[in-house]
């Protein structure tokens, strides 16, 4: 494990932020960390990266507790917390070569991670002229200055638009590739989905599920069917009186349903004895399912 | 370690607030010395006059040094001001603006940076003195003049000027080991709010209680007086007495470097402690 938290836990006055959250991130993962806004996310990462320290429990990194070593334990970690914050009157590359003098890194590095980041051209402008979107990849290109073997990234994509999201996805995804391990946190769990091979979900600063996506969507006990039927209306009134079923709806022509997994055959059994053409079931479960069925209904993301 | 504080010079550097310092003193100096060209046959008649028994004056005894001195001993609630100015916004800027999120995440540890952070407004301290006493002996000297320095002072110190320049040296190192202190103080608030009007306004409030404490002769005050550090903040005068008193100076810089040493001390203790939530 590159990265393992053990019993972490933290509290703010009275609001247990976090509560004794257990995680363990592989080596070579990407590692997608969901949770409503409010979940405990971002403290967990803050003392994951030494921003904060816990009341209880410890962060191991490659073994080696950051609460013990403080800041030695992250030679080997990139990361960027929320929003990227620079210091606006320097310009991109001088805050970068700042960087760099403090991680020892050479300052070579900083023409590489701005190109890398899209942003070379740029980078003698000073931080105050950048788009969000622009000191969003500022804020990647510091993180993965010094070479990291783990990367804690902390809602990446927020404030970007579509475009700037998918700019950062392709990026996560190519340093994913190169073999760097990746903890993201996030509350889109479409993103999620798209790039990470592993997840963990947290409601309430507490640990609701984990393990690798395909695992936890096979043993999802809540699986959506996309089903060719017609009519389509009728049909949706007839499953609505059903209590085993757990959502219907009508997308793109199709029918949406949510059921447990044992009751696939009870659902087509019964569409068909009502004389609807079911041409076609295809199981189509999505994290969110997945979500929704661990985290609960109530706190929606 | 170099590098570090190459980095917060740079950030030092860069804000405007730090230019508040040398802008002023580029405008007061140059007013104080005109003063002195213009009004210092003024002065030399009063100094001639408490002289006049004791000795024949020969020549003028308004020079760059007697500018100097004078304007020492006016300065001692304008320079504090100023060197907070840089280290009130020393660790409480990093914080408000974010970059502690940037630069704390990484393998260097939080004492180093807190260190650099000191000695680069070390460093900005002793800049802004001796950019005064650039002014003061240097740019005085060619408008007033060198000479002999002749100080009134619980009788009368006369310095030859080779003399004069060492004393002058000795002084404002003293005067930078006392804004140092100050500095550490400022810093030391700085370290526990995230702004840094809190801590300049708590150090210059600290430092006119002070003043008024050891100002008002009352026999309460008087007790207490010992332990106000802004007490021995006159150690710079020590320079200029003769023969030099080294104990009484080493007494205050001690005690001033007891203040300094505990403010370090505490700025260590909140800084490695504090939880970065913002
Ligand atoms: N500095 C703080 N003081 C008091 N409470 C805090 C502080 N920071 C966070 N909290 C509380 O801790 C809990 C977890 O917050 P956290 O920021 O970790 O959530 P998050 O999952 O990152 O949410 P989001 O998706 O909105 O970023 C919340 O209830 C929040 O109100
Ligand atoms: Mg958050």
């Amino acid at each position: 494990m590159i990265l393992e938290t053990k019993n972490l836990t933290k509290t703010f006055g009275l609001r247990k932020a976090v509560n004794a959250l257990n995680l363990e991130i592989p080596n070579g993962s990407v590692y997608g960390f969901l949770g409503p806004n409010g979940s405990g996310k971002s403290t967990t990462i803050r003392m994951m990266t030494a921003l904060i320290s816990p009341d209880q429990g410890e962060v191991l990194i490659n073994g080696q507790s950051v609460q013990k070593l403080g800041n030695k334990a992250l030679l080997s970690v990139g990361a960027l917390i929320e929003r990227a914050d620079f210091h606006k009157h320097l310009s991109g590359e001088t805050n970068l070569k700042m960087l760099a003098r403090m991680d020892g890194t050479d300052e070579s590095r900083v023409q590489v991670v701005l190109n890398r980041t899209g942003l070379g051209e740029r980078g003698k402008d000073k931080v105050k002229t950048y788009s969000q979107g622009m000191k969003q990849r500022l804020g990647i290109a510091q993180a993965i200055l010094s070479n990291p073997k783990l990367l804690i990234l902390d809602e990446p994509t927020n404030g970007l638009d579509p475009q700037g999201m998918k700019e950062v996805r392709d990026l996560v995804r190519e340093l994913a590739a190169e073999g760097i391990t990746i903890f993201i946190s996030s509350h889109l769990l479409d993103e999620v989905q798209k790039i990470c091979s592993h997840v963990a979900m947290i409601s309430q600063g507490e640990l609701k599920t984990a393990g690798p996506i395909e695992v936890l969507l096979k043993n999802s006990d809540l699986l959506v069917t996309e089903i060719h039927v017609d009519p389509i209306a009728p049909a949706i009134k007839l499953l609505s009186t059903q209590s085993w079923i757990h959502r219907c709806e009508e997308k793109n022509g199709l029918l949406n349903v949510g059921v447990s997994l044992d009751k696939i055959s009870d659902l087509i059994q019964l569409l068909v004895q009502n004389n609807f053409q079911v041409s076609a079931v295809i199981p189509r479960t999505s994290l969110e399912d997945v979500f929704l069925s661990k985290v609960g209904e109530e706190s929606q993301i | 370690m170099l590098g570090l504080i190459q980095n917060e010079l740079l950030i030092i550097i860069g804000r405007w607030r730090s230019y508040i310092g040398f802008i002023g003193i580029s405008i007061l100096m140059p007013l104080i010395l005109w003063g002195f060209s213009v009004g210092g046959e003024e002065l030399h008649q009063d100094y001639a006059k408490e002289l006049g028994g004791t000795f024949m004056v020969v020549g003028s005894i308004i020079n760059s040094f007697l500018a100097t001195y004078v304007i020492m001993n006016t300065l001692w609630i304008h320079i504090p001001f100023l060197v907070t100015l840089a280290a009130g916004d020393s660790v409480a800027a990093d914080g408000a603006n974010g970059i502690f999120r940037i630069t704390l995440t990484r393998s260097v540890s939080r004492f180093k940076i807190l260190v650099s952070k000191l000695l680069a407004s070390y460093i900005y301290t002793a800049t802004l003195l001796i950019f005064c006493a650039f002014w003061s002996l240097g740019i005085g000297s060619f408008v007033l003049g060198t000479g002999d320095l002749i100080v009134i002072n619980n009788g009368i110190l006369i310095l030859d000027e080779s003399q004069a320049w060492v004393r002058m040296a000795f002084s404002f190192s003293l005067a930078i080991f006392v804004m140092c202190m100050v500095a550490t103080l400022c810093f030391m608030f700085s370290t526990m709010v995230s702004n840094a009007v809190g801590p300049i306004i708590g150090t210059m409030f600290l430092i006119i209680i002070g003043y008024m404490i050891i100002g008002i002769p009352l026999e309460i005050f008087e007790k207490i007086e010992p332990y106000v550090f802004v007490k021995y903040f006159n150690v710079w005068w020590d320079a200029f007495k003769d023969p030099i008193p080294w104990g009484e100076i080493g007494k205050k810089l001690g005690i001033l470097g007891i203040y300094l040493v505990v403010c370090f001390g505490i700025a260590t203790y909140v800084f490695l402690k504090k939880d970065i939530k913002s």
